[in-house]
């Protein structure tokens, strides 16, 4: 069902290293030939079409002027089953909802590649007129529809594909004139799929690593970029940041230049802007240590990523703050979502209205930051030595090597994310929010935090269980895990005791 | 002791409600087999059929439940499973549309219920009850 990679006995170890140019040819042809719209990709007409784009519609230069202006910029999700359906989407979220950035969600079908399935949504889509799957079928679509898809906008575009096999999708969309793709080894494969091993994960991004850096050496500098949200349930910075770091050294080996990195809002102002800060410090600091330079690593913040209230206005509420706190942080992008989000994927207007809540909120906010304040550097300090911790650890345990260290240690459980599908993953680790609104980590598992940082987030959660009368233990991350849905009445009632 | 299955259809990934469902159940007094995130359908049916199940409760949260879902009911019957009780719940289709209609559309698949987005796990164990009570006076479920 999930189409797991095939056993293949001529395979390399698996290895950080950088795969050889040899080796990429034959990977490069064995994947195009799974699916008919692969014999459409010419690598050297694709690098002449990004050259043809004008500047604002290549989100690796985008990025960068979005970091040299500090501004902030948009981009919300968005695909539906058919071509015109997604086109119209597009567009709509380009001129509607004045979007920085345009995306292209692929259905979940898709996304584990099973393009059969994928085929029949469309054509039954098409039929009835209304979207079967919840994104757009890239693949089965193939190379041409995606350059219409690019020439009905005037932003850069960028795929959003929660998967772990991007290896079709990917060439298909470079191809089509995509210059974003977000995804990643570590940060997909622990919280998109249940079979696929890690390594497996890694391997397939290593592709799409390396076909990025491919068409970096031929002059073109797409946006690679990393999914740090993980399992979007209360995933505190430290953790999100030690996959970012991770995921980051692994396409940086491979040759990539323009990687960003992203992670859920925690909804905790200080702990947010703290979180952009240290991510993006601690990308460059491990960069420079396994000696990788001139990689531009900016930070895109999310939306609150877990469940989300059915009361639109509550919902409006969670946007709009959503966009101030991306602001404040100095991230160099926010995600958005929609009034519709409980309810699932949005039409194209209340899709474009959450992208101009989150717009006006920055616009409001662009000129605050919070590096001043003492809480902000304490946070700061901590998430930085949680993550230094781990990632030292993982290095040592790959004898120097970041994929090999990776397996390890999530075999070993010292790399481990809260609420993961994925069976390799022990999924032991257990967030929950603190009384001051800080997301913390309940249980470690046998994440090798540091004893004293541990002793803070215990230290903190204890105070939320006393003043709330629950007892201290998983309860307090289920409750977390459903807070921010509950109806205005429970979170904050109107009637005194 | 009833047996229940859980599980997430199709290729939805989303895990966490599933998880905490099938935690609350569990401590409701059932014996919950759990199949996690990306199940096929026939995964369910299999696991009914092995754990000779009393009812198995379907999850979908990402839209392309009604693709999912289709013919699920069929392979309960095909697999000997005739009268199983059939529960479904979460973002069943794609987009906000009017729920009376996208109830109606899986309980025409044969489900015994659907529950909408925000369902509190409260109201599903009380189903459970109201519906294996029924079942003991020889109803396919309970009223409302």
């Amino acid at each position: 069902m999930n189409a797991p990679s095939l056993p293949d006995a001529t395979r390399l170890p698996l290895s950080e290293a950088r795969i050889a140019d040899d080796v990429f040819r034959g990977m490069r042809q064995d994947n195009l030939a799974r699916w008919p719209s692969g014999a459409d990709v010419d690598f050297d007409e694709a690098v002449d079409l990004h050259k043809r784009l004008p500047l604002h519609k290549q989100l690796g230069w985008v990025m960068r002027k979005a970091v040299a202006e500090r501004r902030c910029l948009t981009q919300p999700r968005g695909g539906f089953g058919t071509f015109e359906m997604q086109r119209a989407l597009m567009v709509a979220l380009d001129n509607e909802g004045l979007a920085d950035i345009v995306p292209t969600t692929t259905d979940s079908y898709t996304r584990n590649e099973q393009w059969q399935l994928a085929q029949k949504g469309l054509e039954e889509s098409e039929t009835v007129g209304r979207s079967m799957l919840n994104g757009y079928p890239m693949v089965n679509y193939g190379v041409a529809r995606a350059r219409e898809l690019i020439e009905a906008i005037d932003k850069p575009a960028i795929m959003l594909t929660g998967t772990t096999m991007p290896r079709l999708t990917s060439e298909i969309a470079f191809a089509g004139g995509y210059s974003g793709y977000l995804g990643s080894g570590i940060a997909y494969t622990t919280s998109y799929i249940k079979e696929l091993s890690i390594e497996d994960g890694i391997r397939n991004y290593q592709y799409l690593d390396r076909l990025a850096a491919m068409y970096h050496e031929h002059g073109v500098e797409l946006h690679r970029r990393q999914p740090g949200f993980l399992t979007g349930t209360n995933i505190p910075p430290s953790i999100a940041i030690i996959t970012c770091v991770l995921d980051c050294l692994l396409a940086a080996a491979q040759g990539v230049k323009n990687y960003g990195v992203e992670m859920g809002e925690t909804l905790h102002m200080v702990q947010d802007a703290a979180a952009v800060a240290a991510c993006g410090e601690l990308c460059q600091e491990y960069l420079a240590k396994k000696g990788h330079h001139g990689v531009f690593t900016p930070v895109t913040l999310l939306h609150w990523m877990s469940a989300w209230p059915q009361d639109e206005a509550q919902a409006a509420a969670l946007i709009s703050y959503g966009g101030t706190l991306a602001a404040i942080s100095g991230a160099a992008s926010v995600t958005t979502k929609s009034t519709h989000e409980a309810f699932g994927i949005p039409t194209p207007q209340a899709n474009a209205e959450g992208l101009r809540m989150t717009r006006m909120a920055i616009y409001l906010a662009r000129h605050i930051r919070l590096d001043g304040l003492a809480e902000f550097k304490r946070e700061k300090e901590l998430i930085g030595r949680e993550v230094r911790a781990i990632i030292d650890r993982v290095l040592e345990m790959g004898d120097g090597d970041v994929a090999v260290g990776t397996v390890r240690a999530f075999e070993a459980g010292v790399l481990d994310i809260p609420w993961s599908p994925n069976r390799h993953c022990r999924s032991r680790v257990l967030p929950a929010r603190d009384f001051d609104g800080y997301l913390r980590v309940l249980d470690p598992g046998l994440m090798p935090f540091p004893r004293d940082a541990m002793a803070i987030h215990e230290e903190a959660l204890r105070k939320r269980a006393e003043r709330e009368k629950v007892p201290f233990g998983p309860d307090l991350a289920v409750n977390s895990v459903y807070e921010i849905s509950e109806p205005l009445g429970k979170l904050l009632p109107d009637q005194w005791e | 002791m009833k047996v229940l299955v859980t599980g997430v259809i199709g290729s939805d990934t989303h895990i966490v409600g599933n998880r905490i469902l099938s935690m609350a159940l569990e401590k409701a007094g059932y014996k919950v087999v759990t199949l996690g995130a990306l199940t096929p359908a026939g995964e369910f049916i299999k696991a009914a059929v092995e754990t000779n199940a009393d009812a198995i409760m379907v999850s979908s949260l990402y839209g392309q439940g009604e693709l999912d879902c289709r013919g699920f009911r069929d392979l309960c019957v095909e697999a000997g499973l005739d009268d199983i009780l059939l529960y479904v719940g979460g973002n069943l289709v794609v987009g906000k549309q009017p729920w009376s209609e996208v109830e109606e559309r899986f309980l025409a698949m044969g489900f015994d219920r659907a529950a909408p987005p925000g369902t509190r796990i409260e109201a599903v164990i009380e189903w459970l009850a109201r519906d294996f009570a029924a079942r003991e006076r020889g109803l396919r479920r309970a009223e409302a």
